[in-house]
């Protein structure tokens, strides 16, 4: 097994133009705001900063509105340094999307990232070792990476503070992070407190002094006696927000002095009082567009027409703007109001125009479905409850398929659950079809499915949402293992493909994956293996890299399917870890993982006699069992369990565990050809060879393991002439790999030593231990039984086959090490960072010498000790230095 | 639960308006928005509300029914 990962083949974008929602990256995230004129720069707060660069963390911490982004977006733009910017959002807390998102502001300030570390493919999560490989290729930087996260506040999610706390702990100097925040974040503060790692710029700090405020107020054009000035700071405490709004206040009245002395003497809430004073300043147009603009996050000239009804947003923008009243332009012709006032402002929209925010998130929606975000139309949509408008926006942009592979585990997803039954149009049943099937609730999804597909009848025209139905039907096809269906909906795919926009199909890619992987798993399922595998090696080529990680893993886990009943079980081997690699590599969450492959590694170590291996990697399939299998996981399930209670000698539960838990509309041929092969082996063991032959005879021609099996249980009975026979009807050369092949070559070197032909015997055992060699096949031989001892015990001493074979202490061969020489196999792969602590150790490091050879915590050393000590099996030090060399790890 | 919010300063009605579900009075120089709250969740969601609109918080607590 090799140490690294490595890259998939399908060359997926590790720097992809889209989150794991599926939508573009939104460019604004990644812009500092522009300083406005009136602008004031504080000396004392920007050597605060320049303090902070030499502890990991800064924390900018105080209430809204007082001037924390202004200060570092300033700071950061005079530092000559690239400093990365990131402003969260409440999308942020689903961890995927979050660090997809903090990927792409690294690499948009220019820090060149590894390509290898891959980007979440689900928003709901993120792989521990993408952090760990991010950590390391941060850690390894010349200079480190300076990354600002503004609006911390709104990603409250404890999950994604001890994320970034493991990132910022491992990338030990290679990262210089910010956070400006209004609420204290959840990383352990005390710890960097008493450690001395953090730099803190609060609330009191921030607060303007009479000096700094008299500066603020020069700069819009005022002079006040340091009196008035002291009293503005008193009464406002020196807050930023309601300085700047003093200003604005008092510059439109007719007289200013007057304006502020009735604030200064009124006992009102600030921000709210200095608004609505400022609001009521500006023209009833403003206002209302003011107003308006605040249900959205941000905006463009043209959308704010489209909530106002009007089309003078651009000149009013320009004016706010150039007054630095409310609006704070992002560049590109996009604008935000400043979040705190866009608050209050939605107060006083919800006073004036009470129930306006339900039509003014449906022309949003409406707008935003044309040129903006699939995931911002989607969440006007549903906030306007315009269910038919949402779910059609979603069907028309072909993205159904991010119900199965992004959406689901996302905020957005879930704002489908609040559908209402009323929407009832072709869009919104498509969705509850996709739902359910994606909740394995076949009945309704079912359901729902042919209601869409009953509504779209009556509209033919209707390409989009028939291309969606059809994917629902392959997956239908799948879950019930229909072949028919499954190839009608994919002919249907294919009719449909040319009638949808390109460029939609191209913008989702895994609509296509998904539906040949469902078309491979149903032909595979009904023994078609040529065409199955057609179907699931274009799956699991995909483009597309997060986007189709999803259907790319369960193809792979298919294919190592197909290669292990064709009897390759090293190749079947290399695929099932390409499978868990791409999910691992893109984070792709326990419920949507194919169990598939870990089904395969679990048979192949049965094949190889590494039972508690198989027993773990079964353990583990259950436990990521979500709902009622798929009839092809079924059947791997069955396979890969009666395969292990076999080789522990449990027959009757090996029986039991044979027949596949799943109804199918077709039978599968191999499936079922599986279940009597191990039941007849099963009445073998137990000594009962005339029930074998029994099974197998009658339908034995075409089926060379069951030949093989029955030549055995005849063998068994003492009749060594009708095994003969039987072995007769054989092809000289079975097709297949050494799976299939070395227990035919095995029971005819039987048949022959039976027969007294000791030569013929052991040539034919010699070249059983060639072909078996390669793969590491040792059930064929363990199955043998005492017959086969002398002979193996025969071959050249100097045969390198015997190794392989002789390590394990159950086995009857002659054992040829002189040490307990039990090696379990690796069955997670050692990281790069544990490479590295690994190369340390073999020079005979101290653990505080590697971790500060590596710059980091020697707790942190001894965190990848025990994971290297638990990879490889070892205790000690010495050992693991040798395992590692034994794997060639070093 | 019934919860006691006090805010620095006289709230305006239309900010009064965003704590639909409390009722609030004003002392000195002091608003008291109060009434029942649902949940934990709905108490932490109070807070941000509080935050959000730039007000003040003096003091927040519970008291009897």
């Amino acid at each position: 097994m090799s140490a690294m990962a490595n890259q998939p083949g399908d060359g997926a974008g590790a720097d992809s133009r889209v989150d794991p929602r599926g939508d573009p990256f939104l460019g604004t995230r990644f812009v500092a705001p522009v300083r406005p004129a009136t602008f004031l720069r504080r000396e004392r707060l920007v050597e605060r900063l320049d303090q902070g660069l030499t502890t990991p963390l800064t924390l900018v911490d105080g209430p809204a509105g007082a001037g924390k982004t202004l200060l570092v977006a300033d700071w950061a733009e005079r530092l000559g340094r690239p400093v990365a910017w990131l402003t969260a959002e409440a999308a942020d807390q689903a961890p995927g999307v979050f660090w997809a998102y903090l990927l792409q502001a690294l690499r948009a300030a220019g820090t060149r990232l590894s390509p290898g570390i891959g980007s979440p493919a689900h928003a709901g999560s993120v792989d521990q070792t993408l952090l760990a490989r991010l950590a390391a290729d941060l850690g390894d930087m010349a200079a480190p990476a300076i990354l600002v996260l503004d609006e911390f506040e709104r990603v409250p999610a404890l999950e994604v503070a001890e994320q970034l706390e493991f990132v910022l702990h491992h990338a030990g100097r290679g990262m210089r992070l910010i956070l400006v925040t209004r609420s204290e974040p959840l990383l352990p503060l005390h710890r960097y407190r008493a450690a001395g790692t953090v730099t803190e710029i609060r609330g009191a700090e921030l607060a303007f002094t009479p000096a700094e405020a008299a500066g603020l107020l020069d700069v819009h054009g005022m002079r006040l006696s340091e009196d008035a000035v002291s009293a503005l700071v008193h009464r406002t405490q020196g807050w930023a927000a309601g300085l700047r709004l003093c200003a604005l206040a008092a510059q439109r009245s007719a007289d200013p002095e007057r304006c502020l002395k009735e604030f200064e003497a009124g006992q009102s809430t600030v921000a709210d009082y200095l608004l609505a004073e400022v609001l009521k300043r500006q023209p009833a147009e403003t206002q209302d567009l003011l107003l308006r603009v605040s249900v959205v996050e941000r905006f463009r000239p043209a959308l704010a027409d489209a909530l106002t009804g009007r089309t003078d947003a651009e000149a009013v923008l320009a004016r706010l703007h150039h007054e630095n009243a409310f609006v704070e332009p992002l560049g590109h012709d996009w604008y935000r109001l400043h979040p705190l006032f866009a608050e209050i402002l939605r107060a006083h929209l919800r006073v004036r125009h009470p129930r306006s925010e339900t039509e003014l998130h449906r022309r949003a929606a409406r707008w935003l479905a044309h040129g903006g975000s699939l995931a911002e139309t989607l969440a006007h949509g549903s906030a306007a409850g315009d269910w038919e408008f949402t779910s059609r926006a979603l069907v028309d942009d072909l993205a159904i398929g991010r119900l199965f592979t992004a959406l689901r585990s996302d905020c957005p997803a879930e704002l489908f659950a609040r559908m209402t039954p009323e929407a009832d149009g072709p869009a919104a049943s498509i969705v509850r079809a996709a739902r359910a099937l994606a909740d394995d609730d076949l009945e309704h999804g079912i359901l729902h499915l042919r209601r869409a597909q009953q509504l779209l009848s009556e509209d033919t025209a209707d390409p989009v949402a028939r291309l969606s139905c059809a994917l629902l039907e392959a997956l239908v096809a799948r879950r019930t293992g229909s072949p028919g269906r499954a190839e009608w909906a994919a002919s249907v795919a294919r009719d449909l493909q040319d009638a949808v926009p390109a460029e939609r199909l191209d913008r989702h890619p895994e609509l296509l994956a998904l539906l040949l992987t469902h078309l491979g798993s149903t032909r595979l399922w009904s023994g078609h293996s040529d065409a199955a595998r057609a179907a699931l090696t274009e799956a699991a080529g995909s483009a597309g890299g997060a986007a189709t990680a999803v259907p790319r893993q369960d193809a792979l886990g298919h294919l190592a399917l197909l290669d292990y009943l064709d009897g390759w079980i090293a190749r079947a081997e290399r695929r099932a870890h390409a499978a868990l690699r791409e999910a691992e590599r893109y984070g792709v969450p326990a419920h949507a993982r194919s169990g598939i492959g870990r089904l395969v590694l679990a048979t192949v170590a049965v094949d190889r006699d590494e039972l508690d291996a198989a027993q773990a990697l079964i353990d583990e399939a259950d436990a990521a069992r979500k709902g009622a299998d798929d009839p092809v996981t079924a059947a791997g399930r069955a396979l890969a369990a009666s395969r292990l209670l076999l080789a522990r000698g449990s027959t009757q539960a090996a029986v039991a565990a044979a027949e596949p838990h799943a109804t199918a509309v077709v039978a599968s041929p191999w499936a079922e050809d599986r279940t009597v092969l191990v039941t007849a082996a099963a009445r073998l063991a137990e000594g009962d060879a005339e029930a074998a032959v029994k099974l197998l005879e009658p339908a034995m021609d075409h089926r060379p393991a069951w030949t093989v099996e029955a030549a055995r249980a005849r063998l068994a009975a003492g009749d060594v002439d009708e095994a003969h026979n039987i072995l007769d009807g054989l092809p000289a050369t079975v097709p297949g790999g050494p799976a299939l092949t070395v227990p035919v070559t095995l029971v005819r070197a039987e048949v022959a030593d039976r027969a007294g032909d000791p030569a013929t015997a052991r040539r034919l055992v010699a070249r059983a231990l060639a072909d078996a060699r390669r793969d590491r096949l040792r059930r064929p031989f363990l199955d043998a039984g005492p017959w086969i001892r002398p002979l193996l015990a025969a071959a050249p001493a100097d045969e390198p086959v015997r190794d392989w074979l002789d390590t394990r202490p159950r086995t009857p061969v002659r054992r040829v090490r002189e040490d307990d020489g039990e090696l379990p196999p690796v069955v997670e792969e050692v990281s790069p960072r544990e490479r590295d602590v690994l190369r340390r150790l073999a020079l005979l490091m101290s653990t505080e010498e590697i971790a500060a050879d590596l710059y980091v915590s020697v707790n942190t050393v001894k965190t990848h000790l025990k994971s290297i000590y638990r990879k490889l099996s070892v205790n000690r030090r010495g050992d693991a230095v040798r395992r590692a060399r034994e794997l060639r790890l070093l | 639960m019934r919860y006691e919010i006090r805010i620095d300063g006289h709230l305006s009605k239309t900010l009064a308006e965003a704590f639909p579900e409390l009722d609030h009075v004003v002392v000195c120089d002091q608003t008291l928005l109060y009434g029942p709250v649902v949940d934990e969740a709905h108490l932490y969601g109070l807070l941000a509300r509080v935050q959000s609109l730039g007000l003040r918080l003096l003091e927040m607590r519970r008291v009897p029914e």
